[in-house]
């Protein structure tokens, strides 16, 4: 800690990430670990959850594995009420399936909305309610929002309506969850490389899409988000709540 | 994974370092390694800000200048060699219901917060282009909003003007300057303990009317928005440009 810039450090808190077998959990996840912070992973795939072990292990931090889908609602919150320690969710897991307005599929459409939007919100909740049970003093939420939250894109109306939907729970949470000093903020990212959106950026048409909307001309990486929710998690962005941290190379300042 | 604020090797100047926010940002960029360039009208102040610096086992250079004289502040930048950062920070308020605004009041706050904060990053930019590395060692503007940059909020027509012009200036900017690896952002505080702060807050009744408003229900520190300017100026924001980082403890939230 210096005279006026803080740090960056997790020691001795506990987060839970779910989704974090892949992309973006994953680095979160490995990110808050080497900030200090032990690690509950939430994931469906325990090959994945078992490699991501490995990983959080060399940090020298704790680290738990729930083989959880987070659909399931009983399941996760049998889980999250037997958890010892817990100061910071990083509401993750996600899906889409971009399709244009007129042929969206009703399936499609639930599935996006059931994990994006009604999941999103019961682990929230569990969560919350489990860092006050703890008697935390600070605790931080960040959900995974994305520049979808913010403008609309091609094929993204049902994402964008669970990401505008993520958003506004967003500041509601960080009203409701302030008098127990629980910040609550998102992260916005441009599309990020990740093995979800690889097969995207390998259409020539896309990666020309993503460019020329990106003013900054790169594509965004995990580590770049990453690094976004551990300052959130940590408490150096202690009076940061109720709001998104952009990060899209300029995307929607446009 | 997870980047750190490293500012080692940079060149930050800031504008209005001579107190409160100016002199918190210049001292905390000086902690993560920068080499500061302090820029305030009053020699005193700019002497006990080099002093800490010093005293912090950071470099500084300090000039007297009024940010509102283009042709001194010139003079200043040929005295500089490279320039990697700037913290756009200098800026005044004063406080009437918009029925009764002096026009010298309006001119004086425009000039200062407006006219100099656009002439002082044009200036900067142009010297931070020229850097021969660029494309490899990234450039970073922050301005210095407020939360009324973001909502309206009674007394302070003339600073909501002006701030709110400031979020436009810096997505304007962010849009030219990404084909120069320069980033431009802002931090939009809520209120902050510093000098200026703590004289309206005087009157009791308008800090409780104001602390009400606050979610979290304190005031920020100098080293809340200190640390998240050292965070936009490196490299751990690397992707995030044209946006604000809003550090109101939830007042724009509601």
């Amino acid at each position: 800690m210096g005279l006026f810039l803080k740090d960056i450090n997790l020691k001795g808190k506990t987060a839970l990430v779910t989704g974090a077998t892949k992309g973006l959990g994953r680095g979160a996840a490995i990110a808050i670990a080497q900030a200090g912070g032990n690690i509950v992973a939430v994931g469906r795939n325990q090959l994945e959850l078992n490699s991501l072990e490995k990983i959080i292990k060399k940090f020298k931090v704790k680290y738990k594995s729930i083989n959880c889908d987070v659909n399931n609602y009983n399941k996760i919150k049998s889980y999250i009420l037997n958890l010892k320690s817990l100061d910071i969710l990083v509401n993750n897991a996600g899906t889409n399936i971009p399709e244009p307005f007129l042929k969206v599929k009703k399936t499609s459409m639930e599935t996006i909305l059931n994990v994006n939007t009604k999941a999103v919100f019961n682990v929230a909740q569990l969560c919350a309610n489990q860092i006050i049970k703890l008697k935390k003093k600070n605790g931080s939420i960040i959900n995974i929002s994305s520049i979808f939250g913010i403008v609309a894109g091609q094929k993204r109306t049902v994402y964008s309506m669970t990401k505008f939907g993520v958003e506004g729970l967003t500041k509601g949470m960080a009203i409701d969850l302030a008098k127990y000093n629980i910040r609550v903020n998102s992260v916005c990212p441009n599309i990020v490389l990740t093995p979800r959106t690889k097969k995207y950026f390998a259409n020539k048409t896309y990666n020309k899409y993503i460019k020329e909307n990106t003013p900054l001309n790169k594509v965004v990486t995990v580590s770049d988000v990453a690094t976004s929710i551990v300052f959130l998690a940590s408490e150096a962005s202690s009076m940061i709540t109720g709001t998104s941290i952009i990060i899209d190379g300029g995307w929607t300042a446009k | 994974m997870l980047k750190k604020i490293n500012l080692k090797g940079k060149t930050a100047l800031v504008t209005g370092a001579g107190k409160g926010l100016g002199k918190a940002c210049a001292i905390a960029l000086a902690e993560a390694g920068a080499k500061v360039i302090i820029i305030s009208r009053t020699l005193s102040d700019l002497n006990k800000v080099n002093k800490i610096i010093k005293k912090t086992k950071g470099t500084s250079k300090s000039f007297i200048c009024d940010v509102t004289d283009v042709n001194a502040f010139k003079t200043v930048l040929t005295k500089i060699n490279k320039l990697d950062i700037l913290v756009n920070n200098a800026g005044n308020n004063r406080p009437e219901h918009f029925t009764k605004v002096k026009k010298k009041n309006m001119e004086y706050m425009t000039d200062l917060n407006m006219k100099a904060v656009f002439n002082i990053a044009q200036l900067c930019s142009q010297k931070m282009v020229k850097f021969k590395n660029r494309k490899k060692v990234g450039g970073s503007i922050i301005h210095m909003s407020s939360q009324l940059g973001k909502v309206g909020c009674e007394g302070r027509n003339v600073y909501n003007m002006n701030k709110f012009g400031v979020e436009g200036l810096a997505r304007g900017m962010a849009c030219e300057l990404a084909k120069y690896n320069i980033r431009v952002n802002t931090v939009c505080p809520t209120f902050v303990e510093t000098p200026m702060v703590k004289k309206f807050f005087k009157n009791k009744e308008f800090k409780n009317k104001m602390l009400k408003k606050i979610p979290l229900g304190r005031v920020a520190k100098e080293s809340d928005v200190a640390t998240a300017v050292a965070f936009l100026a490196a490299d751990t924001s690397e992707m995030i440009t044209g946006t604000s980082l809003v550090i109101d403890g939830g007042w724009t939230a509601q």
